[in-house]
């Protein structure tokens, strides 16, 4: 007959040296999963400008050619890039638990992110005092529809910054306060990567023909 | 994944360097101005697409490696995957659809040039 050991307190029945559960990780994997759902809106946002892009959906009003400036764009391009580096360089301060040189990213990064914004929507204010606005046709829908969808994650991001600040003061570096500042750090640098595609399609592409 | 005590050990915190951050801004920032240095020459259409789609590939890719940290050591892999996992939906969705809306117009309805021209 077989022997057969019975389960008890001298049987070890997982590893000893498994990985532990990592709550950090854990948070920052389903935050990455969020982000490329919302990457795929973005993604469907721009098909729709890509087939609206044409005279005909333009329905006698303007196209991005006659209205888009490239290099008001690449100063965005730069502030964007800009207000990212900043916020990258808070959590290298992070890594020495340093709280006023996240802070002082944090405070640069929005900074520069409220000035992208304030250049993207004076120019969104003033083509519709023109005449030019959101229901002026299917193109100019589409073009509002994907600036101000960027604009409303920036304008989010922004937010989530100032409640971080808030909770660094108040809480420290917790696990909790860390995970949320990663993946904050990631849903900004993908601010950036959304951006740049607009800049290339919408502003260079767009713009160009 | 062993477990941290303290979250600042941990390696996504970790890995933050001021050395990649910086590169990834120049990088990413030069591809963005010599795309835009090359849309104001204003070459052929399809020229002026394969250089923007280009630099946008190149800008996207130094973002993914140097400020996302993507890579395939264990504490990234699965986002790295996961990306690569969901590239063929942006261009299913994107191209499909660019494709679809292409071909009805141009079975469908008139020339957006001529339209174009009757509406000056």
């Amino acid at each position: 007959m077989a022997s057969h050991t019975q389960a008890g307190a001298d049987v070890v029945l997982w590893n000893a040296s498994a990985d532990a559960h990592d709550n950090i990780s854990a948070r920052t994997y389903g935050f990455w999963l969020y982000l490329l759902s919302d990457a795929l809106i973005i993604a469907a946002v721009v098909a729709c400008y890509a087939v609206l892009d044409n005279p005909l959906n333009a329905a006698g009003g303007p196209l991005g050619n006659q209205f888009l400036s490239a290099s008001k764009g690449l100063v965005q391009t730069f502030l964007v890039l800009g207000s990212v580096l900043s916020y990258s360089l808070a959590t290298v301060a992070l890594k020495r638990g340093n709280k006023l040189g996240v802070g002082l990213g944090m405070v640069g990064a929005i900074l520069l992110a409220v000035l992208f914004l304030g250049i993207g929507m004076g120019d969104l204010a003033a083509l519709s005092a023109a005449g030019n606005g959101f229901a002026r046709s299917g193109y100019l829908s589409c073009f509002f529809t994907l600036i101000v969808t960027h604009a409303l994650h920036m304008g989010f991001g922004i937010l989530w910054m100032l409640v971080m600040l808030v909770q660094i003061g108040v809480f420290g570096f917790t696990e909790n306060v860390v995970a949320r500042l990663l993946n904050l750090r990631m849903f900004w640098q993908f601010q950036a990567s959304v951006w740049v595609v607009v800049y290339i399609y919408v502003y260079l592409f767009g713009g160009a023909h | 994944m062993a477990a941290h005590n303290d979250p600042l050990a941990h390696p996504e915190v970790r890995q933050g360097s001021v050395l990649r951050y910086v590169l990834g801004f120049i990088a990413s920032g030069a591809a963005m101005y010599f795309a835009y240095v090359e849309a104001l020459g204003k070459p052929p259409v399809v020229e002026l697409l394969e250089i923007l789609a280009g630099a946008l590939l190149f800008s996207l890719l130094t973002q993914a490696a140097l400020f996302f940290g993507l890579d395939i050591s264990r504490a990234q892999i699965w986002k790295s995957v996961s990306l690569i996992l969901t590239v063929p939906l942006f261009i299913i969705m994107i191209g499909i659809t660019v494709w679809a809306f292409a071909s009805l117009y141009n079975r469908t309805m008139p020339d957006p040039a001529i339209m174009n021209s009757m509406a000056m």
